[in-house]
């Protein structure tokens, strides 16, 4: 019998692990039917019984419970070296397995819950970013389902051996929600939500305390999914009634939004290969020869209107979790705020550009520059910086965006937002990222009503700077090249 | 004997009669399929860290492949098709998609647009005597 994980495409290399799995398979597969050996493996016996066994369970689903008890009979690490085969499998090639292999895998990523494998946590982060966003097609859905419903059907066991695989897992589908939600009237997805929302609200409800962990990304996107019933009531109870989360700690969103999110929840929605290619476009292309990498990337990842959606989760990848060595800021290496500046011109539905704009500008809304980084603020400062004077209309459109914020992000909590940005530019300038913001404020093509604003924003930073300075300052020089 | 470790750079490759090139490259452009007798062909600009060249797809390999993906060739040809100096697999080459994306290349020398002669010394071997663009003029650079 023909037996393949992979939907292998004309002239396309074999993959590597899926032919050492194959070939263990092909040699032991007289012995991987009852009555078992009982004698004890040596560690290369061991790792090649795991693959044939493995081969085994995601290629025949007939016999599958058979290699499951083989499994369990043989195994004495903890399931480690089995998972970990597992997480390089999805990692690698999720997207090119056959159905019915998924549908083993899934399967068996079950059964690892079950018996607490070791680094069945990073099988189901794995698992978790193979869910697209923006992705409606069937195989997209029916992941999400599949996903969904082993968390709630494990909530007991996940609760208590990996509670925060449940909190990265809420931050997936609070963020699927949205793209969900927008949507009506297609019966697969009205179930898919129902479920989605379930999980979700069942998480802030009983376990807030590992919401809380995410940080100040759990309020950007709960913000996102306020026309929902359920979480209009979570809102209204976080800003008027926190005690109803019954966490002892909390009293108000403040604490919320003091804490930065970290990278692990915003990587959850970048598949690996959107990783790879991002960060490779950053680490390895020079300014200049970007054009083809982004007309691939686009193709690949952003060829419907739907995928707009991503663009925000891109966004906040390359502030927070991309963050490149002084070697790569001062190569000429495409950099971050250009790959950004390219990004935000595919936002065409107004809730996306906004919603790029405010992933750009997160960090700087609550900065704390005891807990805050940042590389996180300086994407967005040195868009604004070179997009002058040859595209003016970003830095105008990103500036008045961030007077906006400022003015109604959270009218409650304004004094805060005002520190945070206010705190950002300093940092900013004192760090030496800009020189000054005299190349904003002395800038005739900038709006005088947002040069007024930044000047009301910052009477104490010195805005005037020597006017030798300004010529050295390399900022003012270079032109962009994203668009 | 690991593949990766004989590749040739692009900017080394001359002209020979000889199934003898074994390189990795990224496709950047594909041209408009035509027929040659029964056979579908179509010419591509492909490149690596040192140099780009044009290649030859054959059959269905035009289908294959696409801009953006890394492709490993084995035992390929570098010689004159038609009066065009192309690379292809040949019939006795292997081109394989290895990967997508994640490749450096350059635009320029293009092996394909350089004119080639007779050693002196050696007449069966090319040595380059002219360049006659410094980037494809089928398929001009993406700026």
């Amino acid at each position: 019998m023909a037996l393949n994980l992979i939907k292998k495409a004309l002239h396309e290399a074999e993959n590597p692990i899926e032919v050492s799995l194959r070939e263990s398979f092909q040699i032991l597969e007289p012995k991987l039917r009852p009555p078992f050996p009982l004698t004890i493996p040596t560690q290369e016996e061991y790792s090649n019984l795991n693959n044939a066994i493995l081969y085994g369970i995601l290629c025949e689903p007939q016999l599958a419970n058979v290699h499951l008890k083989h499994l369990h009979g043989i195994v004495t690490d903890g399931y480690r070296y089995f998972t970990s085969m597992l997480i390089k499998i999805v990692n690698d090639f999720y997207g090119k397995l056959f159905d019915s292999v998924k549908r083993q895998l899934i399967s068996v990523a079950h059964e690892t819950v079950y018996v607490s494998a070791v680094g069945f946590d990073e099988l189901m982060v794995a698992l978790l970013r193979q869910i697209v966003g923006g992705d409606f097609s069937e195989g997209n859905l029916w992941l999400c389902f599949e996903m969904v419903t082993l968390f709630l059907s494990k909530w007991d066991s996940l609760l208590e051996e990996e509670p925060l695989v449940l909190t990265f897992a809420l931050y997936v589908f609070l963020r699927l929600l949205a793209d969900h939600c927008r949507v009506s009237n297609v019966e697969r997805i009205e179930a898919l939500k129902r479920v989605e929302i379930d999980f979700c609200v069942k998480m802030i409800r009983e376990n807030f305390h590992l919401c809380l962990k995410i940080g100040r990304d759990l309020l950007r996107l709960l913000q996102d999914l306020v026309h929902i019933p359920e979480f209009c009531a979570i809102w209204k109870d976080l800003l008027l009634n926190p005690s109803s989360f019954r966490n002892e700690g909390f009293a108000d969103i403040t604490q919320i939004y003091r804490t930065r999110t970290s990278s692990r929840y915003l990587l959850l929605r970048i598949t690996p290969e959107m990783e790879s290619q991002l960060r490779f476009l950053l680490t390895h292309v020079k300014l200049g020869s970007q054009k083809r990498y982004q007309v691939w990337f686009t193709k690949k990842f952003l060829a419907t209107p739907e995928r707009e959606t991503l663009l925000t989760d891109m966004v906040r990848f390359i502030c927070c979790a991309h963050h490149p060595s002084n070697e790569i800021i001062q190569s000429n290496v495409i950099q971050r705020w250009a790959v950004i500046g390219w990004l935000l011109k595919f936002g065409k539905k107004t809730h996306v550009e906004a919603n790029m704009k405010l992933a750009l500008f997160y960090d700087w809304l609550f900065f704390d520059d005891k807990a805050d980084n940042i590389m996180n603020l300086e994407p967005a400062i040195l868009l604004m910086v070179h997009s002058i004077p040859r595209y003016m209309e970003m830095t105008h459109s990103l500036l008045e965006f961030l007077f906006i914020l400022l003015d109604n992000y959270d009218l409650d909590r304004k004094a805060m937002v005002l520190r945070g940005i206010s705190s950002a530019f300093h940092i900013l300038v004192r760090k030496g990222v800009v020189q000054s913001l005299d190349v904003l404020v002395s800038c005739d093509m900038l709006s005088p009503f947002l040069k007024e604003s930044l000047r009301k924003l910052l009477p104490d930073l010195n805005m005037n700077c020597p006017a030798e300075l300004q010529k050295s300052n390399i900022l003012c020089s270079n032109t962009p090249s994203y668009l | 004997m690991d593949p990766e470790e004989t590749l040739q750079s692009l900017k080394d490759i001359v002209p020979a009669a000889q199934n003898n090139i074994n390189t990795k490259f990224i496709v950047l452009d594909k041209g408009r399929v035509t027929l040659e007798g029964q056979h579908k062909t179509c010419l591509a600009l492909v490149a690596d860290e040192t140099a780009a060249v044009h290649f030859q797809l054959w059959g269905d390999e035009c289908d294959a492949f696409e801009p953006g993906d890394i492709i490993l060739l084995a035992n390929g040809i570098f010689s004159y098709n038609r009066n065009n100096l192309v690379l292809r697999a040949g019939k006795r080459g292997k081109v394989e998609k290895v990967g997508e994306f994640t490749m450096t290349f350059v635009e320029t020398p293009n092996m394909s647009e350089i004119h080639w002669v007779p050693d002196s010394i050696n007449s069966k071997k090319y040595v380059q005597e002219a360049v006659i663009s410094p980037h494809s003029r089928i398929f001009p650079p993406m700026h």
